[in-house]
């Protein structure tokens, strides 16, 4: 039997992946890798199929699937959800996500540490865009009850509308892709965003591309907020853009509902830039070290933390191999015949007239 | 798109007397001639270099020289892979060009791989190239300068005409030689750089600064100028017309006689022009002197002088400013790639060498020919001295050879004076396109020198263009200015401008640069981002923008209207008839 909670630092990096997901695995890797990231534990894949298995939810969801077909998955991803809210988890679960979460608390000299709950499948976000962000998150889950409802939730977002279709589709099963949960720390952060470790539309591999706006990156991700964007050139550090974007809304943390939510963004903050240059150099370093770590691009979600200070790292919670590739190598030097053939010659108009 | 402009206005008839073999001249891919059915199948647009129209010498020279031995040569010399230069047609008096386009797949690929021969080869050894063809010309020139016109021969008019012809077809060679490589290194340059996120209004200004041999004419003329203003002559100038001053300041004695010794030294040197491209139907400013006065005249109703250093320090400093916000927002891998295509462009610099280049051939290379043909006029007895300019090129040879110039040819000459009148009143309506018009074109001259591109398309053929009340253009020269707009159809009418109004017209040459030094803002139908105007206006700080297309169509003279040559925006505020009654 393995163990139903690994913790972030202390996973056995070749197994990460496969016993906490990818989105924790990669996690795991990061920090081996000497880069700073939140901490946590993951509730394995294992402990997902032991409560699947053991509380007897395999057979009923069997019994729901059994009757769905591509028309009604919506109708049976919202019963499935609802077993997983009403089925327990067994005591011996229940007491070790408990004393887990007592010693985050401990670790992080906090009382109800706030947390993100996240969904970390085995082959999300991997190999299949399709699965990319589709599993549930929760930001600011604070004490225990909650944090272990947020899981289960998280374990019946495996079952949404559109995970259940697809499979169908491709004729997978779901005990084909268990999926994990991670709980870790939440950054109180002062600012957040994405960056590419390439131009994420057009693939050039000669610069890193941040986007970014106050408080947390859920507004950024989810496509609520228009952010600052900024290029970087990677050879140089050089900043070549920086384009500050009216910022509308932003993430908070809500202290009475225990949660992160979005809010009209404050408007002396709307219009001001977010990242000063040390800022900016902290979030390239980060990500070209992830990408060499790697060995190919990759895009990461990065928060500064209120407490950070100059000179600090920022910190990752994560990070995804990006799948666009440059269209052609750009140019070494300049070669007078290539650009009158490709612009001049080309039967499409002179580019910029 | 597929819109076609028909052509058969302006086929059948051309000037009285012409007969097909008037136009029998080896050609490359094309022969020019009188717009013809069929001609609709191919795209033509109305070139801004002639806007008076052309005398029958000169329509058949030029179009016959320049555009289809010239531009077809040298684009087969290049070669452009799809292109195969100009061709041209007549409508009347005015001359409409058309890129020859190469549509075989394997012939372009062939085109192309010389082409990558060839451009590194020019590039390489621009300065060589050009300062050759250069001297070559000058040295013909020189020699042309050596000949006493009155004293040679009757029998040798002839040959000296022949001789004046061929100066301009070779210089034509040189030109184009030149022209496309240029253009065609500046535009994959321009290319890049959109290419590379720069803003392509600052492209022309990396490239701005460098002294021409223009600039330095214009500057001798101010400085006339400032001499007449200095030795009380701006009553003089202010108190007659341009033809009239030589005479009055002749009558003034004293100072004026001084400052006519100092203008005539100026014409010596400088007068050696004619105010349009090679069009032998123009004087010089040495035969006719009422051009150069009457520039000075403008520059004296200005108050402030026109600094020309801190002007040319400007520029410099412009150009500096542009390449640094560039470059700062590029990658040091993408700053390498731009690097190299501006150190090309730099080195075998297109927009110097399009203001440069005119002194040497555009302004005189007709003269000589000029010269020879007045000459022969004066020997056969003809009523005007460009009788000669009427005829067609064999019609010259056989008076030369010793036809008697009387009864019908005479009587020709007339009818032919009153076509050309004629068509002289119609250009302002003539089509800026006709035929099948594209969205898009690929020789270089079309799209830089005529500025023809996908938006200026698509101008020209709104309907609706004389009611427009904003263009858009290329952003030529930037700042934004406010005046009253100024129509004019040719450089003769440059005295109308007053200072602070605004030129309009289909597109500048190097003779209306002086008016730059006085005017508040400029708008060109024609003309990308080097053309004469956007080059001028950037030297002299003066809002452009070229290429709107329709301006003068749309802009009525009289107008007040806003130009935004840093947008490339004009606004017509008020029209003509409601300011006057305001």
């Amino acid at each position: 039997m393995t163990d139903a909670l690994v913790w972030v630092d202390d996973v056995d990096p070749d197994a990460a992946i496969a016993v906490a997901g990818s989105k924790m695995g990669r996690l795991a890797d990061l920090y081996r890798a000497g880069v700073q990231v939140p901490q946590g534990f993951a509730i394995t894949v294992d402990a997902y199929r032991r409560h699947c298995a053991e509380s007897g939810l395999d057979a009923r969801i069997d019994e729901v699937l059994a009757g769905a077909d591509q028309e009604d998955v919506d109708a049976a991803s919202a019963r499935i959800r609802e077993l997983f809210a009403a089925t327990p988890m067994s005591d011996a679960l229940t007491a070790s996500i408990v004393e887990a979460y007592e010693e985050l608390c401990l670790r992080c000299v906090d009382v109800n540490v706030p947390t993100a709950v996240r969904s970390s499948a085995t082959g999300e976000d991997a190999a299949d865009a399709s699965f990319a962000g589709i599993f549930d998150t929760y930001l600011g889950v604070s004490g225990p009850q909650r944090v272990l409802d947020a899981i289960r939730a998280c374990w019946g977002s495996l079952f949404t509308g559109r995970a259940l279709a697809y499979r169908l589709r491709k004729g997978i099963s779901h005990h084909d892709m268990p999926i994990a949960v991670g709980v870790i720390e939440l950054i109180h952060a002062r600012a957040s965003g994405v960056a590419f470790s390439v131009h994420p539309v057009t693939g050039k591999p000669d610069r890193v591309v941040i986007e970014t706006s106050w408080g947390w990156g859920e507004a950024i991700v989810q496509g609520l907020v228009d952010p600052d964007h900024v290029e970087v050139g990677k050879s140089d550090g050089r900043v070549l853009k920086y384009d500050v974007a009216h910022k509308k809304v932003v993430s908070a943390f809500d202290f009475a509902d225990g949660r992160v939510t979005e809010i009209d963004m404050p408007a002396k903050l709307a219009d001001r830039r977010v990242l000063d240059d040390e800022q900016i150099a902290a979030v390239t370093a980060a990500v070209t070290a992830i990408e060499q770590h790697y060995g190919y691009p990759v895009d990461v979600e990065w928060v500064i933390a209120r407490h950070r200070r100059a000179g600090d790292p920022i910190c990752i919670v994560q990070s995804r191999p990006v799948t666009v590739v440059a269209t052609e190598a750009a140019p070494a030097a300049y070669d007078p015949v290539a650009v009158a053939q490709k612009y001049v010659f080309s039967g499409k108009g002179l580019p910029g007239r | 798109m597929g819109n076609v402009v028909p052509v058969d206005e302006f086929t059948g008839e051309w000037y009285p007397g012409y007969k097909p073999e008037h136009f029998d001249f080896p050609y490359w891919v094309d022969a020019p001639k009188p717009f013809q059915p069929g001609d609709e199948n191919a795209f033509w647009f109305l070139d801004f270099h002639w806007s008076r129209g052309l005398t029958p010498l000169a329509a058949t020279l030029w179009s016959a020289d320049g555009y289809c031995w010239g531009t077809q040569s040298a684009s087969e010399k290049l070669p452009l892979p799809p292109g195969r230069g100009i061709t041209c047609r007549f409508a009347g008096t005015h001359l409409y060009g058309s890129p020859i386009p190469e549509s075989d797949p394997r012939e372009i690929g062939a085109r192309a791989n010389r082409l990558g021969t060839n451009l590194p080869h020019f590039l390489q050894n621009y300065r060589a190239i050009w300062e050759a063809g250069r001297d070559e010309l000058e040295a013909t020139w020189d020699y042309f300068q050596g000949v006493d016109f009155a004293a040679v021969p009757t029998a040798d008019l002839g040959g000296l005409i022949q001789q004046g012809r061929r100066y301009h077809k070779r210089a034509m060679e040189i030109h184009f030689d030149v022209m496309y490589p240029m253009l065609v290194n500046f535009l994959g340059f321009y290319g890049a750089c959109a290419e590379l996120g720069i803003d392509t209004n600052l492209v022309g200004k990396f490239l701005q600064g460098e002294d021409t041999k223009i600039m330095e004419l214009d500057r001798e003329l101010y400085g006339l100028a400032v001499k007449a203003r200095n030795a009380g002559l701006a009553q003089v100038f202010a108190d007659h017309e341009p033809g009239d001053l030589r005479a009055a300041l002749s009558a003034h004695g004293g100072s004026a006689s001084q400052w006519l010794t100092d203008f005539d030294d100026f014409l010596a040197v400088y007068g050696h022009r004619s105010d349009a491209t090679c069009d032998v139907g123009l004087p010089s400013w040495i035969e006719d002197n009422s051009n150069a006065f009457g520039n000075i005249k403008t520059f004296l109703l200005k108050e402030d002088d026109h600094d020309f250093d801190a002007a040319a320090r400007n520029a410099l400093e412009e150009r500096d400013e542009a390449i640094e916000i560039a470059r700062s927002g590029l990658t040091k891998e993408e700053q390498a790639v731009f690097d190299g295509g501006l150190a090309a462009n730099q080195a075998a610099n297109f927009p110097w060498w399009q203001d440069d280049h005119n002194f040497y051939i555009d302004l005189k290379v007709m003269l000589p020919l000029r010269r020879a043909c007045q000459e022969l006029a004066r020997r056969v007895d003809a009523d005007h001295k460009d009788d000669m300019l009427y005829l067609f090129w064999p019609e010259v040879l056989d008076v030369a050879a010793g036809k008697p110039y009387a009864g019908e040819l005479k009587s020709l000459v007339a009818d032919r004076r009153q076509y050309f009148d004629h068509w002289h009143g119609r250009r302002s309506a003539m089509p800026k396109v006709l035929g099948a018009v594209p969205e898009s074109v690929e020789d270089p001259v079309l799209i830089e020198i005529f500025g023809i591109n996908p938006g200026s398309l698509r101008a020209v053929q709104n309907p609706d263009a004389a009611n427009q009340t904003t263009l858009t253009g290329v952003a030529a020269a930037r700042g934004v200015a406010t005046g009253i707009a100024r129509v004019l159809q040719s450089s003769d009418e440059l005295h109308r401008l007053a200072p602070g109004e605004i030129l309009v017209c289909e597109s500048t040459s190097p003779n209306w640069t002086p008016a730059f030094g006085k005017i508040a803002a400029a708008v060109c139908d024609g003309g990308g981002m080097l053309s004469h105007a956007a080059i001028v206006g950037r030297e002299y700080g003066v809002p452009t923008v070229t290429a709107a297309g329709v301006a003068t169509l749309a802009i009525g003279d009289g107008d007040e209207i806003e130009v935004d040559g840093t947008n490339g925006k004009v606004t017509i505020l008020k029209r003509a008839a409601d300011l006057a009654g305001a």
